[in-house]
């Protein structure tokens, strides 16, 4: 039995290509669509009043009182970002399990679609609800917080749940391991580095984010800063702001050093 | 009896549009305590084979037996004692690449022990004894607290290989066990393998790439080709010709026509 001789052909990437140009369609269409324009940034008056505005900012109030107060608001913005996500990656352990398709398909559309909400839904809008229902302050940030990043969290996790490999579980199940036996030895090892890294991210991303919270009046730098910005006290939101860059430094390098101590690898 | 296999039957359909038959209407009995080697072709079906007596793949048709007990038929609880006493020991050893070696091989008792025993041994590990013990006799004690990932291909190999002794399965089963070992490490695994399933009167079925190594060890050895079993007997009746009757290529032997040899039109993927 003797078969024809036939070079193969490599399969045809069509469907790569049409991506592509779809993807550059869009980025044209969207910058036709929003008539975005530059030019005014550059002109000399507009440049003129941003001088005059920042330079008002260069003289930091850094009185000790004034410091004090931004101490306390610091530590409420550090404790709202950090409590908001260790509630989230709980959470959101809790909901990516299902969503990862864990418990059924009916329990997968649910945990999906909770995330989705959860997401769809930006802090701010959940800042502003939770001062209704919490009142002002760092509960309704951190509250805030909490139900975005979980169903970033969740999300994210799911994600890196139906990434993992199988086959370690696999192996446990096939010498008799329960289902959670198998998910700890087998895919948790795997599992918690991503999980963490995402986590850190996040929080670095939270502690920005619950400054701006502020501005709805959910505590924390973010509520002082509003203050003297509506107050047209450029000095005092000058040393606020400082305090926010470093803070959001101090956590980057922390959360880098964690990684690469931890995770690297 | 520890494996009775009737009319078994597996055709791999997944993602090519003909379906690939791995086994044909294999019968195959192995009585408890037998080592038996399994040789043949690359793709004769020999892994699917090993993973139907592990009980990860389901026969199409045809009855599996192991060690008195009929998987498919059995509940969730049992088919988890069952498979407790079951252990197989992969081509490419599953271990998470990240975990302490001690972690991986007490992954092995996972089926015997309770789950909180199983969730404390994560926390800190309870029988570092006795791994270490398993662990020397394959030569990688001073291994024991590395992570897998550290491990050399061979090395890897040796953690899965003591996960499934640590284990102690009445059927112990391996899919090219020593592929990544050098001859010296090769040899002196299969015979621990030998040894400790005689020592504990375990059933041995192992399949090789090596032809020596598969007489010189096993008293008994199938030739699988196709998904069927072409001998089954003692080593030491087995002929030349029969064994090159098991490797014929005809694609490889076949005078070369075209300079570009090519795969059936039919498997796609």
């Amino acid at each position: 039995m003797k078969r024809v001789p036939q070079t193969p052909r490599p399969p045809l990437r069509a469907a790569g290509i049409l991506i592509l140009l779809a993807l550059m369609v869009a980025v044209v269409a969207a910058i036709r669509f929003l008539a975005l324009d530059f030019s005014g940034v550059m002109e000399p008056v507009s440049l003129q009043q941003m001088r005059e505005y920042f330079v008002q900012f260069l003289q930091p109030d850094l009185t000790a009182s004034h410091l004090q107060a931004i101490g306390n608001a610091a530590l409420e913005t550090l404790g709202m970002s950090a409590i908001g996500t260790l509630l989230a990656a709980v959470f959101g352990v809790c909901l990516s399990l299902p969503a990862a398709g864990y418990f059924g398909r009916v329990a997968q559309h649910c945990a999906r679609g909770l995330l989705n909400i959860l997401r769809a839904i930006p802090e701010l809008v959940w800042a502003a609800l939770m001062v209704l229902a919490a009142g002002l302050g760092p509960n309704a940030g951190t509250l805030a917080l909490a139900l975005h990043t979980t169903g970033v969290l969740g999300r994210l996790f799911a994600e890196t749940l139906e990434n993992t490999p199988t086959g370690p579980a696999d192996a446990l199940r096939g010498s008799g391991g329960s289902r959670i036996t198998a998910f700890c030895y087998g895919t948790l090892p795997t599992l918690w580095p991503q999980w963490l890294a995402y986590t850190l991210y996040r929080w670095e991303n939270n502690i920005r984010m619950s400054s701006v919270l502020g501005f709805v009046g959910a505590g924390g730098l973010g509520q002082m800063l509003y203050i003297h910005l509506s107050l047209f006290q450029q000095a005092q939101a000058a040393s606020v702001i400082l305090t926010m860059l470093l803070l959001v430094f101090a956590v980057d390098s922390l959360s880098l050093w964690l990684r690469q101590r931890y995770l690297a690898r | 009896m520890s494996i009775a296999l009737r009319r078994v039957q597996v055709t791999h359909s997944a993602a090519c549009a003909s379906p690939v038959q791995a086994l044909a209407e294999i019968n195959l009995e192995i009585a408890g305590g037998e080592r038996v080697a399994i040789i043949g072709p690359s793709g004769a079906g020999k892994s699917t084979l090993l993973r139907l007596l592990a009980t990860a793949q389901r026969p199409d048709s045809g009855t599996v037996e192991l060690l008195q007990q009929q998987p498919w038929a059995l509940g969730g609880g049992s088919l988890q004692k069952l498979r407790a006493r079951i252990g197989l020991i992969q081509q490419a050893p599953p271990l998470p690449p990240r975990q302490r070696v001690v972690t991986a091989v007490a992954a092995g008792r996972a089926g015997q022990w309770s789950r909180c025993k199983s969730l404390l041994n994560l926390i800190y590990p309870l029988d570092v004894a006795g791994i270490h013990l398993v662990l020397g006799r394959l030569d990688l004690a001073d291994k024991i607290f590395d992570r897998c990932d550290q491990l050399s291909g061979g090395q890897l190999q040796r953690a899965a290989i003591a996960r499934t002794l640590y284990q102690q399965p009445e059927l112990i089963l391996a899919d090219e066990p020593v592929s990544a070992m050098d001859p010296v490490l090769a040899e002196h695994t299969l015979a621990l393998l030998n040894r400790e399933a005689q020592q504990r009167s375990a059933t041995l079925v192992v399949s090789l790439h090596n032809l020596e190594l598969a007489l010189r060890h096993f008293p008994r050895v199938i030739g699988l080709r196709r998904g069927r079993i072409l001998f089954d007997r003692a080593a030491a009746e087995i002929g030349e010709g029969e064994l090159e009757l098991l490797y014929a290529n005809e694609q490889l032997l076949a005078p070369q026509q075209s300079p570009l040899p090519q795969p059936p039109a039919n498997r796609c993927c």
